[in-house]
């Protein structure tokens, strides 16, 4: 297929879908883009040669069968969504009077055009950024809309379910996940990423994140994505004045992963925290950009990852703290460690401090290492077997992250996760 | 009734700096049963802690001649999570803090590792053995759901210790300067709950400097180390004429030729 032939595609495409002219517009300009743009990079991680897109690729439309589910509570508030399909929007009358608004994306964009078009990849993230960002617009075909208005406080956590649908080949997934906090409000998002099916598949993952002035979101991802999925994440907050932003992400995929978090501090006061764990198996390779940028004065970001390799796997984990001129009192901390399991394998922890304003904080640690052998001994003398004992040392290891999680049931999740992995890592 | 025998035990350790290695223990024998209490005396640097380490499989103490037997079987080539579920405990000096593991989650794997796969403890039977024993060691319930030892104080730490030791029931428990840092309140807590495990099923090797803890545990018989080695051995009363004389009377009374540690030159 040319460039035409396959511009001809996508506008039409975007068309059969019922899509505004304007949205069509940003498509095909993110499919110029797509042809010009370079692909990010990530220092010491190379993924340059990863299958993240297809050579021609195409917008399809594809209805996927209804998986089953587990029954939804009366006041649980949950999105599901397999492959392209929203099979489950459950939100409870109370929080729609209120003007919160939980949709299928592309149901949103045609609902409320204004407020979905004009904050979809252009205040936040622009298409234009790398390859993959404008591929990930030009191709979007799949997502989630989720506005908190003014005020509102939700106090349930707001549980999004993404399923990749992998029972078939040629289903690259392009899926975008837009939250709007408006001024004062308060939300928990907690994602939980899943792939069904063997095929090897792409994924393209984004979450934007307009935490408005004095609002308050926290959001955390479980992402367990499979073994056959080659997965591309981004995932940035835009944080206004007194506005919170609480990262907390399990990254469990079974693939390769390249992904990037990124905290922007606009307003003054914001406050940023983005705390990561991952384990990695086999021959996975993941690499991750984790970056909090300081633009307002006193504002307060701080990055915690925490990742454990077994196997022949390979991970790195940059931080990044930015202070931009005139962002007064910034305090900019992070740290940055891996547990190395096996000898085999290659990890990496970087921090990195870009700093250009004088009367700031800054602090990084980091480490990179054997599992500590002072607890592992401890827990063996009073009997315990090496591999059970090295399970539990891992997990106080990522403890850091798991027990911020707001949900018990998501954290014995995540531990569940965890100890499958390890365990099939051969831990 | 169960038997640990140690027999002309060579322990040498390499110094890190120098990579010298230097030999601690210089021929040990003891034999103890179950059913018994016995304490290690000695002054400082004298080679009990390495006794104590070598005997559970602690890394970096190598044995250069003699054995260590549990019930006849050479352990040695054991490590040290196989030694503590044959029934070896070692109460620690400085034990580690673990985050995000909860002390009740640990105990349940360390009672669980010395039992059957499919004859686990029942939660049920966990609770009330962990009540029982936190309330005869004047413990507060909440110990049990902070993290594994992170936070806790000198005394919380200690007590801790004799918390897993009445919760794992091991055969033979050494306890290595458990009375170091404890208030007189806290060494009688601490020395209640090794009471309370005295019987035919338990022994228990104690090791200290002063011999105020063996007011509270009043052991069968009493060694006293020297030189790497046990000087001699008798009953309490051989605790409290240490007390009055100091080791370098009984050294000078054996009339030996040994150099303490804190002896002026």
């Amino acid at each position: 297929m040319d460039k035409d032939l396959a511009r001809n595609q996508l506008q039409a495409a975007s068309a059969a879908h019922g899509e505004s002219t304007e949205f069509t517009a940003r498509r095909l300009a993110a499919f110029d883009s797509f042809a010009v743009a370079k692909m990010p990079r990530m220092q010491k991680f190379n993924f340059s040669t990863w299958p993240l897109f297809d050579r021609q690729p195409e917008l399809n439309w594809v209805e996927t069968a209804t998986p089953d589910l587990e029954p939804v509570a009366d006041d649980q508030i949950r999105f599901v969504q397999f492959g392209q399909t929203t099979i489950e929007t459950h939100l409870p009358q109370a929080l729609v009077d209120q003007g919160v608004i939980l949709m299928d994306l592309f149901e949103a964009m045609k609902k409320d055009p204004k407020l979905v078009e004009a904050n979809l990849m252009q205040p936040i993230v622009k298409p234009e950024e790398n390859k993959l960002t404008a591929y990930h617009l030009a191709y979007l075909n799949a997502g989630v809309f989720l506005y908190v208005p003014k005020g509102v406080k939700i106090t349930a956590p707001v549980e999004i379910n993404l399923i990749q649908d992998s029972t078939q080949a040629n289903q690259p997934l392009n899926s975008h996940l837009l939250i709007i906090a408006d001024d004062n409000s308060e939300v928990s998002v907690l994602q939980h990423t899943t792939t069904r099916g063997e095929e090897a598949n792409p994924a393209s993952l984004m979450v934007e994140i307009d935490a408005r002035q004095g609002s308050h979101v926290s959001f955390s991802s479980l992402d367990e994505l499979g073994e056959r999925t080659v997965t591309y994440f981004k995932r940035r907050a835009n944080i206004g004045r007194d506005a919170k932003v609480e990262w907390a992400v399990g990254l469990m995929n079974g693939g390769n992963t390249v992904g990037d978090m990124d905290s922007e501090l606009i307003g003054v006061g914001g406050e940023g925290d983005s705390k990561l764990i991952a384990v990695t198996t086999g021959d996975q390779h993941v690499g991750i950009n984790n970056r909090v940028t300081h633009h307002g004065e006193h504002t307060t970001g701080n990055i915690n990852q925490r990742g454990v390799l077994l196997g022949k796997s390979h991970l790195v984990f940059n931080g990044i703290g930015e202070i931009i001129h005139g962002a007064h009192d910034a305090n900019a901390e992070q740290q940055n460690r891996v547990l190395m399991m096996s000898p085999e394998c290659r990890g990496d922890a970087n921090p990195i401090l870009l700093i250009d304003e004088n009367d700031v904080i800054a602090g990084h640690a980091a480490s990179v290492g054997p599992v500590n052998p002072v607890q592992m001994n401890y827990l063996m003398s009073r009997g315990i077997p090496k591999p059970q004992a090295a399970h539990l040392v891992i997990r106080g290891f990522l403890s850091s992250v798991i027990s911020v999680i707001p949900e018990k049931e998501v954290r014995e999740k995540l531990i569940e996760i965890l100890e499958r992995k390890l365990t099939d890592g051969q831990l | 009734m169960a038997t640990l025998e140690i027999k002309d035990l060579h322990v040498a350790v390499t110094d890190e700096e120098t990579k010298q290695q230097k030999e601690i223990l210089t021929g040990v024998n003891l034999k103890m049963q179950t059913g018994e209490i016995h304490a290690i005396m000695g002054p400082n640097g004298t080679g009990k802690s390495t006794l104590s380490q070598t005997i559970m499989g602690q890394a970096g103490y190598e044995v250069t001649q003699g054995d260590i037997l549990l019930d006849g079987e050479s352990i040695l080539n054991m490590p040290v999570d196989e030694r503590a579920r044959r029934g070896l405990f070692l109460a620690m000096q400085y034990p580690a803090e673990i985050q995000g593991v909860t002390n009740a989650e640990f105990l349940r794997a360390a009672i669980n590792a010395r039992r059957p796969k499919d004859d686990q403890i029942s939660v049920m039977d966990f609770i009330k053995k962990l009540d029982k024993n936190l309330e005869l060691l004047d413990m507060s319930e909440s110990m049990t759901e902070r993290y594994l030892n992170e936070g806790f104080s000198g005394g919380e730490k200690k007590r801790n210790e004799i918390l897993q030791l009445l919760m794992i029931e091991p055969t033979f428990a050494i306890l290595d300067e458990i009375d170091s840092g404890l208030d007189i309140d806290a060494l009688k807590v601490v020395a209640k709950g090794v009471n309370s495990m005295r019987g035919q099923g338990f022994g228990s090797l104690i090791i200290t400097h002063y011999q105020r803890l063996l007011n509270y545990i009043v052991p069968d018989t009493v060694h006293v180390m020297m030189g790497g080695r046990i000087v001699k051995t008798g009953g309490p009363d051989l605790a409290l004429k240490l007390e009055k004389e100091g080791y370098a009377g009984l050294r000078d009374e054996l009339g030996l030729d040994i150099k303490l540690v804190d002896d002026k030159d």
